[in-house]
C-alpha cells in the first residue's frame, strides 16, 4: 500500500456514514457560502464609492494614496514620490504594457531588480474596497519579486478594476486560469516578532504607495 | 421568566461551603426564602463529583451525578452557591450520562432544573433584594465556569447594586481566571500560585474594601493568597453580602 | 517521534520558566498587545460571531469529506504541474523532503516559517543531511540564532524580549545593529537575509490552506519573507497537513477573516498569496519545480476519535494568548511542538500520551481558550477527554488514584461523608489559630502558597439539621 491509499483508506475508515455523491458535496459547499453579507464586514462608507472605502482601509494600514486622472500623469508623481522620499530619480518598472508609452521625464527607468532595488513601480490587477488590498498576479510581464525586493513600492490601480470585497475577487479568480502567484497585498511589509511592537519593511518594502487612476488612457 | 410564586427549591450546599464556610449556605437559604421559595436541603447530597470529573475518574463521577439527581428528584428547582459546580450539573451529568438508557433524560430534566443562585433569584425569581445597606467598596471576580458556561454575569451585579451604600469599583482582569481550577491548584502548585498572585495584585490595585464572588473555591484561592500577602481586602460570598452578612466576619476571619 | 520530550519533567520546566522574570517580561509584552488587538477587531467587526459559525461549518464540511478534497486538490495540483507527495508520518515526510533536497543536490535552503515543518522535524533533518537552512521569518530568524525552538506558533520568538534578540543579532550580524531597537533590529535582519533568499537553491514553506479546486496551496505573512523564499529558488517545496484543505478560494477567505483577526488584530495579512504549480512558461520569475507534500501525522486517527473537533484548528494562537497558564510559563515548557490548550490537545496525539500526560492536566479548565477560538473548538472539553483516557489507562500518579479513592469511596456515601466530614472540620481547626490556617500537612501546594481559611467546628448540614431539629422542621 503506499501512503497515499493508506492515508485515504484511514480517512474513509473513520467515516460514519456512506460517501456522498461529488455533486452532493459540491452543493453543501457552495451553501456554506450562502448570503457572505452577513459574515463580513460592511464598507466604510457603506454603499459609497469604492476608491473612497478602498483609500480609507488602507491608508489605515499606513499605505499612502495619490489620485491622478490618468496614467500619463504618473511620470510627474513619481518625480514628486521619489524626491520627497530623497531617493534618487531611478525606478525599476514593471513591464506592462500600460507603461510602455510613457515619458518618464528625468526619471532613468530599468527593469531589472537589483537585490536592494530602492524604488519599483507596479500595476496592480484589480483592488479590493473591504480590506484595501492590491491583487497582483505573476506572469511574462509580472515578476513577483517587483512586489518584495524595493523598499518603495509603487502600484498603479485603477479605480474601474475595484471590487467591493473579497468573495468578488475569488468569483473572478474562479473564471480565469490560476497564476503561479496570486497575491493579495494589504499594506506594507511590516512585523510584531520583537516585542510585538509594530515595525515596517521587515523583508518586503517598507512603503507602499498607491495611485488611483480613473483610466489608462 | 415565569416560575411558580412559591416553587420548592432544593439547595445543593456544595462540599466547600458545607466543610469551610457554611454561613454562605443559610445565606443562601434567606435569599431563596424571600424571594418565595421554599428551600429543602436534602440529606443525600454530597459533592457535585467536579474533582472526580476533572480528573478524568468518570465512573466515579457518574456514580455522584446519579446520586444528586435522586437525591433532588420532585422538587422544582436545583440551586447552588457555586457556578462550577452549577456547570458540573448543568453540562456535565447529560454527558456523563448520555449513553445511559436509564439516566440519560433524567439527567437531562435534570440539568434543565438546576441553576447557579445569583442567576436563578434574577433570572427566575425576579428578586431584588431590598432595605439592604453597607458602606463599603467592593469589586467582583467572576469565576470562569459560572461566567461562561452559565453566563453569570449581569445577575449578581444587578442585585449588589440594590445596595444602598456599596460602591462597585471595577477590576482589571475581572474575567481571567484566578488560578484555583480545582485540584489544579495542589497539583501544579506553582502555575496555580503565579497566576493568583497576578489576580491578588489586580485586586489590591482596585482598591475596593472587600472581594466578591460566586465560587468558594476561587475566593478561597485569592482570599487565601491576599491574606499571605498581608492584603486587608475582605472576601465575601455574594449571596452574603446580598443576605446582609457583609458586617459579620468575613472568609478567614473569626466570629 | 519528531520532537523528543525534552528531559526534565513538565513540573520542573514549568518552574524554571516561572522562576525567569526575563521571560515573564517577554511573554507579558506580547501576549498582552496580542490580546488588545484581537478585542479590538472583535469589537469592529460584528459579523464575527456569524463568521465563527460559518467558519466551523466550513472546516466540518471539509473534515467530513476530507478523501474527496484531497483526491480533488491532487488532481488540480498535479494538472498545473506540482508534485503531489504523500507522508503516513513525520519520519516519511522528512524523508520526502530531505530526498528533494538531496537529487536537486541543494547546498542551501530558505524556509517560510511553518509549523507543520517544526512538527515533522525539518529542520534537524536538513541539519542531518547537511543542507544549510536559512529560516527567513524574523522571528524564526531569531530562534534559529538562538538555537532554539518556537515557542509560540504566532510568535515563534515570543519568549525573548528586545534586549536579548540584540544580543543575538550583535553576534550573528555582519555588521551588528547599531542599536536596540525594534526597527533598527528589523532593518539588520532585512540586510542579513537578503542575500539568502537570492542564493538558495530551494524555498520550502507550510501553507495556511490546500484550495482544493484550483490546486494552489496559499501562505499569509506579514514579513514578505515567503515570497522572497518560494520565488527565486529553482524549488519550491510545501509541507502541509492533510487538514488544511479548503474546497474553494472563496472558503478560504471566510477563514482567513477569522484567522488573522484572532491572531493578531489585524483584518489580513500583508500578504496573501496562492502558489498554483511551477512557473508558468514565459513567466518573469518563479521556481521551475513545485513539491507539496500532505502530512497525516496522527491526523487520521483523529478523524475517528474524540479529538476530531481538533482537526478544525486553525493556527490563530488565540487560545495560548488568552490563556493563564501559558501567560505564566510560555511555550517551551509544554514541550512539544505546540503549545499552549491547543498543544496541550495536540502534543499527546503527536508524541503519546504517557510522556504528556501533564498537559491536559495543567490546565484550569475555565473556558476562555473556546471562548476566543474563531472555530468554536470546544478545548477544555478535550483536555478532559485526554484526562479520562489518561485515568482509564493508568497513567495518573497512584497517589492521586488512592486519594480520590478515599473521596470517592465517601462521598458515594451521604452518611458516612457526612460524618467524616463532621470529623474532618474539627481535625482542619487543629492546625490554624484565628481564621485562617498557614500550614497544612498534605495540603502543602495550596499552604505553602497562601493561607487557608479554618473552617467553624461544625458543617453546614450539621448546623442546618440541628436548627431544623429545634424547628421541628421539615426533611
Ligand atoms: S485551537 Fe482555536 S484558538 Fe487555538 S490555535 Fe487553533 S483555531 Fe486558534
Amino acid at each position: 500500500m503506499t501512503a497515499r491509499d493508506d492515508i485515504l483508506g484511514a480517512i474513509r475508515a473513520a467515516r460514519a456514514t456512506p460517501a456522498r455523491t461529488a455533486e452532493a458535496i459540491a452543493a453543501e459547499a457552495a451553501s456554506l457560502l450562502d448570503a457572505p453579507e452577513t459574515t463580513r464586514p460592511g464598507l466604510a462608507p457603506a454603499a459609497g464609492d469604492l476608491a473612497d472605502a478602498f483609500a480609507r482601509k488602507a491608508g489605515a494600514l499606513g499605505t499612502t494614496i495619490e489620485h491622478l486622472p490618468d496614467i500619463a500623469a504618473i511620470p510627474a508623481a513619481l518625480r514628486r514620490y521619489l524626491d520627497t522620499h530623497g531617493l534618487p530619480a531611478s525606478l525599476a518598472v514593471q513591464p506592462a504594457a500600460e507603461f510602455a508609452g510613457l515619458d518618464w521625464g528625468g526619471v532613468a527607468i530599468h527593469r531589472d531588480l537589483a537585490p536592494d532595488e530602492p524604488a519599483a513601480l507596479g500595476l496592480a490587477l484589480c483592488g479590493i474596497a473591504e480590506s484595501g488590498s492590491l491583487v497582483v498576479h505573476s506572469g511574462p510581464d509580472a515578476p513577483v519579486l517587483l512586489s518584495f525586493l524595493p523598499l518603495h513600492h509603487i502600484v498603479v490601480l485603477r479605480v474601474d478594476t475595484l471590487l467591493p470585497h473579497l468573495e468578488d475577487y475569488a468569483a473572478l479568480m474562479a473564471k480565469q486560469a490560476s497564476p503561479r502567484n496570486a497575491i493579495l497585498i494589504t499594506g506594507p511589509s511590516g512585523t510584531t516578532d520583537i516585542e510585538g511592537s509594530y515595525v515596517r519593511g521587515a523583508h518586503g518594502p517598507g512603503f507602499l504607495h498607491v495611485i488611483l487612476t480613473r483610466s489608462t488612457d | 421568566m415565569s416560575a411558580k410564586p412559591h416553587p420548592r427549591v432544593g439547595l445543593f450546599v456544595t462540599c466547600l461551603v458545607d466543610a469551610i464556610r457554611p454561613q454562605i449556605g443559610f445565606a443562601a437559604i434567606q435569599l431563596l426564602e424571600e424571594a418565595g421559595c421554599i428551600v429543602e436541603v436534602p440529606a443525600a447530597q454530597t459533592c457535585c463529583g467536579q474533582p472526580a470529573l476533572n480528573s478524568g475518574d468518570d465512573a466515579d463521577a457518574a456514580h455522584l451525578a446519579r446520586q444528586t439527581i435522586a437525591a433532588f428528584e420532585g422538587l422544582d428547582h436545583v440551586v447552588l452557591p457555586s457556578g462550577s459546580c452549577a456547570a458540573t450539573m448543568v453540562h456535565g451529568y447529560p454527558e456523563l450520562l448520555a449513553d445511559d438508557p436509564d439516566w440519560a433524560a433524567r439527567a437531562r430534566a435534570f440539568a434543565a432544573r438546576t441553576h447557579e443562585i445569583t442567576s436563578f433569584l434574577v433570572d427566575v425569581m425576579g428578586y431584588r433584594p431590598q432595605g439592604r445597606r453597607l458602606d463599603a467598596s467592593a469589586t467582583y471576580h467572576d469565576s470562569c465556569s459560572g461566567l461562561r458556561d452559565l453566563g453569570v454575569a449581569a445577575q449578581p451585579r444587578a442585585m449588589l447594586a440594590e445596595i444602598e451604600g456599596l460602591q462597585m469599583h471595577g477590576l482589571e482582569g475581572n474575567d481571567v481566571c484566578c488560578g484555583f481550577g480545582g485540584t489544579f491548584c495542589v497539583k501544579y502548585a506553582p502555575i496555580s500560585n503565579a497566576i493568583v498572585t497576578e489576580k491578588a495584585e489586580a485586586v489590591e490595585r482596585s482598591g475596593a474594601d472587600l472581594l466578591l464572588g460566586g465560587d468558594l473555591g476561587c475566593l478561597m484561592n485569592m482570599a487565601g493568597k491576599l491574606h499571605r500577602r498581608g492584603a486587608r481586602t475582605r472576601c465575601f460570598h455574594t449571596v452574603e453580602v446580598l443576605a446582609g452578612l457583609a458586617d459579620g466576619p468575613a472568609i478567614g476571619e473569626e466570629a | 517521534m519528531s520532537h523528543p520530550i525534552p528531559q526534565p519533567s513538565f513540573k520542573a520546566r514549568a518552574e524554571a520558566a516561572l522562576a525567569d522574570r526575563t521571560l515573564k517580561l517577554a511573554i507579558d509584552r506580547t501576549t498582552g498587545t496580542a490580546e488588545a488587538k484581537r478585542a479590538a477587531a472583535v469589537a469592529a467587526f460584528p459579523e464575527f460571531d456569524a463568521a465563527r459559525r460559518r467558519g466551523r461549518a466550513i472546516k466540518d464540511h471539509v473534515i467530513a469529506h476530507l478523501d474527496h478534497y484531497l483526491e480533488q486538490f491532487e488532481r488540480n495540483a498535479t494538472a498545473a504541474g506540482a508534485k503531489v507527495h504523500w507522508a503516513r508520518t513525520d519520519a516519511e515526510a522528512r524523508a520526502i523532503v530531505t530526498r528533494i533536497c538531496l537529487d536537486a543536490d541543494a547546498k542551501l535552503v530558505t524556509r517560510a516559517k511553518s509549523m507543520l515543518g517544526e512538527e515533522i522535524g525539518l529542520p534537524h533533518a536538513l541539519a542531518d543531511a547537511g543542507i544549510e537552512r536559512v529560516e527567513t521569518d524574523l522571528a524564526e530568524h531569531i530562534i534559529q540564532l538562538a538555537g532554539e525552538a518556537p515557542s509560540h506558533i504566532i510568535w515563534p520568538a515570543m519568549h525573548r524580549t528586545r534586549e536579548q534578540v540584540a544580543e543575538l543579532f550583535r553576534a550573528g550580524h555582519q555588521p551588528p545593529p547599531a542599536a536596540e531597537d525594534p526597527a533598527t533590529m528589523v532593518q539588520s535582519a532585512r540586510r542579513a537575509l537578503r542575500a539568502k533568499f537570492l542564493g538558495a537553491d530551494i524555498g520550502i514553506s507550510g501553507a495556511n490552506f490546500l484550495v482544493a479546486d484550483t490546486g494552489a496551496t496559499c501562505t499569509v505573512t506579514n514579513e514578505g519573507n515567503a515570497e522572497l523564499t518560494t520565488t527565486p529558488p529553482r524549488i519550491h517545496i510545501v509541507t502541509a497537513g492533510i487538514e488544511k484543505i479548503v474546497p474553494s478560494t472563496a472558503h478560504a477567505f471566510a477563514l482567513l477573516r477569522l484567522l488573522v483577526r484572532s491572531a493578531t488584530g489585524g483584518e489580513l495579512t500583508q500578504y496573501t498569496t496562492f502558489h498554483c504549480g511551477p512557473k508558468r512558461p514565459g513567466d518573469a520569475d518563479g521556481p521551475e519545480e513545485m513539491h507539496i507534500v500532505l502530512v497525516d501525522n496522527g491526523r487520521t486517527r483523529m478523524l475517528g476519535d474524540e479529538f476530531r473537533e481538533m482537526l478544525r484548528c486553525i493556527r490563530c494562537g488565540a487560545c495560548m494568548n488568552h490563556c493563564v497558564v501559558y501567560r505564566q510559563i510560555g511555550g517551551h515548557a509544554y514541550g512539544g511542538t505546540y503549545p499552549g490548550p491547543m498543544g496541550s490537545v495536540l502534543t499527546p496525539v503527536l508524541d503519546g500520551l504517557a510522556g504528556s500526560r501533564d498537559l491536559p492536566n495543567a490546565c484550569t479548565l475555565n473556558g476562555r481558550c473556546e471562548e476566543v477560538c474563531p472555530v468554536g473548538i470546544p478545548l477544555p472539553t478535550l483536555l478532559r477527554a485526554w484526562r479520562s483516557r489518561s485515568w482509564r489507562e493508568g497513567l495518573e500518579p497512584g497517589t492521586l488514584r488512592a486519594g480520590l479513592g478515599v473521596w470517592a469511596m465517601l462521598a458515594r456515601r451521604p452518611a458516612l461523608y457526612r460524618l467524616a466530614s463532621r470529623i474532618g472540620v474539627r481535625a482542619l481547626r487543629l492546625f490554624g489559630r484565628g481564621g485562617w490556617i498557614a500550614r497544612l500537612p498534605l495540603a502543602g501546594g495550596w499552604t505553602r502558597y497562601r493561607d487557608m481559611p479554618r473552617p467553624p467546628g461544625r458543617t453546614f448540614m450539621d448546623q442546618y439539621r440541628r436548627t431544623r431539629a429545634q424547628k421541628g422542621g421539615r426533611r
